[in-house]
């Protein structure tokens, strides 16, 4: 099976049914992106699939076979990607860092999307679980993005 | 006066006796002069351990914690709960002491050892079908395959009078159509032989099948269009195994029914509430003949399209109400796109034949959302398929989202994608909540509505 992930062409072995994140982390030794929950419901295993947030821990591999995958390790090469790190930075939004990964990819997904995003869809887009509490942080790094005016 | 008196006694005496005949008399079984227990040969025991996982014995007759087969099981019922009892072959508290006929009436008529009568929580009006070979080796193997375990029965918690047995007498003849399956004239032989597993030892009809007053099965085959056509049982709809198009097998192939009882998915859906259990101990088990052969059977059953409804086709513009922007004006959306999203898709369709499509799907387009409350409060159970459990669970969301989000988010499904299942109030989900409360005492399992 052929994966593209960070604009990179990979040739994986795993089953179809294999969750992506097993792939990334196991297979092709990428572990940036972090398993939490496996369920779905904690988000610290998001990578971008064409661009749109995916939970990786619940998706086939099959299913992504030929899209275009996102991981951290590439977001600053993409521009809003970028912006959301030096967001990060400037808030030092990350405690422990386990689901920043995650809450980074989160937010760079919903600003690709709309660039001015409601309160509604930051509530529904950053779902990710935090351990350590950053949401203050994360919010106001949020807020900031959405706010910035060269933003389209 | 005196006189009527005189008549009236001995005519009732005489039906007297006759009930309590009647009521305790021990029914007839072919193996009645039977030989005495030999031991059998590798093959018959195989043949009855396989007739064990069509039946699908080991769902009721044991429990996470007990031996295979030992009992124990809870499965309340409207009068009180009663309790699977232990078939392993202890002489004491099994069925060591049965003989072959003491089998045969306890499986194919419902009548225990000592001529006591058992609640159709046993499916022996579906079992009554099995072939004298079929019980034959069922016997062999649990006498001689499964292994002896001590555990005495639990006597059930229905209060007297109501736990009397005798008066279920009357209900299996009136129920029961007692009687080995008979090839049906005019079909094939795979056609015979899916019918065969499905109305016998596959008893599909004890949950697919909608229940009458006296809790019997309306239909018992396919002479009626009630057979299989969906019911509700244990706080699950069982969809219809017909061909409907919304709520039953209408859109599934034989090749499609055939990879679900045999991998517990295919690309309309994925086993969960009580066919998990089916899944994991029984389907997966069963031969590929006879898999196809169930999967031939069932789609010579027509759908009841007046009953089903319009016929669903997807509808692409709800996804609309989850774009970004427009999350606050649709209630339910937000919800999706945060809890429901990441598994069944943006545009509710799944993932392949792995996560299950919420669009067109049985639960979402049956006028009863018993099931689409369920499994979203209680998440499904693991699927383990050839000894590996799947990496994809519905997980339960009893604790993260009220019952008002949860009905929210159901009518936003429910009604979307051209799913016309309908609404769904927060008072439905609560009443839900309450009774499958894992907390709570009183198990649902056989209570039904």
């Amino acid at each position: 099976m052929k994966l593209q992930i960070n604009n990179k062409a990979y040739d994986v072995e795993a089953d179809g049914d294999t969750p992506l994140l097993w792939v990334i982390r196991d297979e092709l030794g990428m572990t940036g992106t972090k398993y939490g929950c496996g369920l779905a419901q904690c988000g610290a295993c998001s990578v971008l699939v064409d661009g749109m947030v995916m939970r990786s821990c619940v998706t086939p591999v099959e299913s992504v076979a030929g899209r275009s995958i996102t991981t951290i390790e590439a977001i600053e090469e993409d521009e809003v990607g970028k912006r959301v790190v030096e967001a990060w930075v400037k808030h030092q939004v990350p405690q422990c860092g386990y689901c920043q990964s995650g809450q980074v990819i989160a937010a760079t997904a919903l600003l690709k999307q709309t660039a001015h995003p409601t309160d509604e869809d930051v509530m529904a887009a950053m779902a990710n679980l935090c351990r350590c509490g950053t949401y203050n942080a994360i919010s106001a790094a949020v807020r900031d993005l959405a706010e910035e005016e060269g933003a389209q | 006066m005196r006189k009527l008196l005189f008549i009236l006694l001995p005519v009732i005496a005489i039906a007297g006796a006759g009930v309590a005949w009647f009521v305790t008399r021990m029914p007839a079984s072919p193996f009645d002069d039977a030989a005495p227990d030999e031991t059998p040969s590798a093959e018959v025991l195989a043949h009855g351990e396989y007739v064990a996982r069509l039946a699908d014995c080991v769902a009721c007759h044991s429990t996470p914690e007990s031996a295979p087969f030992a009992g124990g099981l809870e499965m309340a019922t409207p009068l009180g709960s009663i309790y699977a009892t232990n078939i392993t072959p202890d002489p004491e508290t099994g069925i060591g002491g049965y003989s072959l006929a003491d089998f045969d009436r306890a499986v194919r008529k419902g009548v225990g050892r000592d001529g006591h009568r058992f609640y159709p929580a046993m499916p022996y009006p579906s079992y009554a079908k099995l072939t004298d070979d079929d019980v034959r080796a069922l016997y062999a193997y649990f006498m001689h395959g499964v292994e002896p375990a001590r555990a005495e029965n639990r006597k059930s918690d229905i209060p007297w009078p109501l736990n009397l047995r005798w008066p279920i007498a009357f209900w299996s003849a009136a129920f029961s159509q007692s009687g080995v399956y008979e090839e049906k004239a005019g079909q094939d032989e795979l056609w015979n032989r899916g019918a065969y597993i499905v109305q016998g030892p596959g008893h599909c009809g004890s949950c697919h099948t909608p229940r009458g007053l006296a809790i019997q099965e309306k239909a018992l085959d396919e002479g009626s269009n009630l057979y299989l056509s969906g019911a509700v049982l244990d706080g699950w709809f069982a969809p219809s195994l017909r061909g409907d198009h919304n709520i039953g097998l209408g859109r599934w192939s034989e090749e499609e029914i055939f990879e679900f009882l045999k991998t517990g998915r295919n690309e309309h859906a994925v086993v969960f509430g009580s066919m998990a259990d089916a899944f994991n101990n029984s389907t997966q088990f069963m031969t590929d003949e006879d898999l196809k052969a169930i999967a031939h059977y069932l789609k010579s059953l027509p759908g009841n399209p007046e009953k089903d409804g319009a016929p669903w086709a997807y509808d692409p513009s709800s996804n609309e109400a989850l774009a970004f922007g427009k999350l606050g004006e649709t209630p339910g959306a937000q919800t999706y796109v945060a809890k429901c999203g990441f598994c069944h898709g943006a545009d509710g369709r799944g993932q392949g034949r792995w996560i299950p499509s919420l669009a067109g799907s049985a639960s979402s387009l049956a006028p009863d959302s018993v099931s689409s409350i369920n499994v979203t409060l209680n998440g499904s159970a693991r699927i383990v398929a050839d000894g590996v459990p799947d990496s994809y669970r519905m997980p339960p969301f009893r604790n993260q989202l009220s019952d008002q989000e949860i009905a929210d988010v159901l009518s936003f499904i429910r009604t979307g994608w051209g799913n016309s299942g309908g609404a769904v109030s927060a008072d439905d989900v609560k009443k839900l909540r309450d009774r499958t409360d894992p907390a709570r005492s009183e198990v649902i399992v056989l209570q039904m509505r």
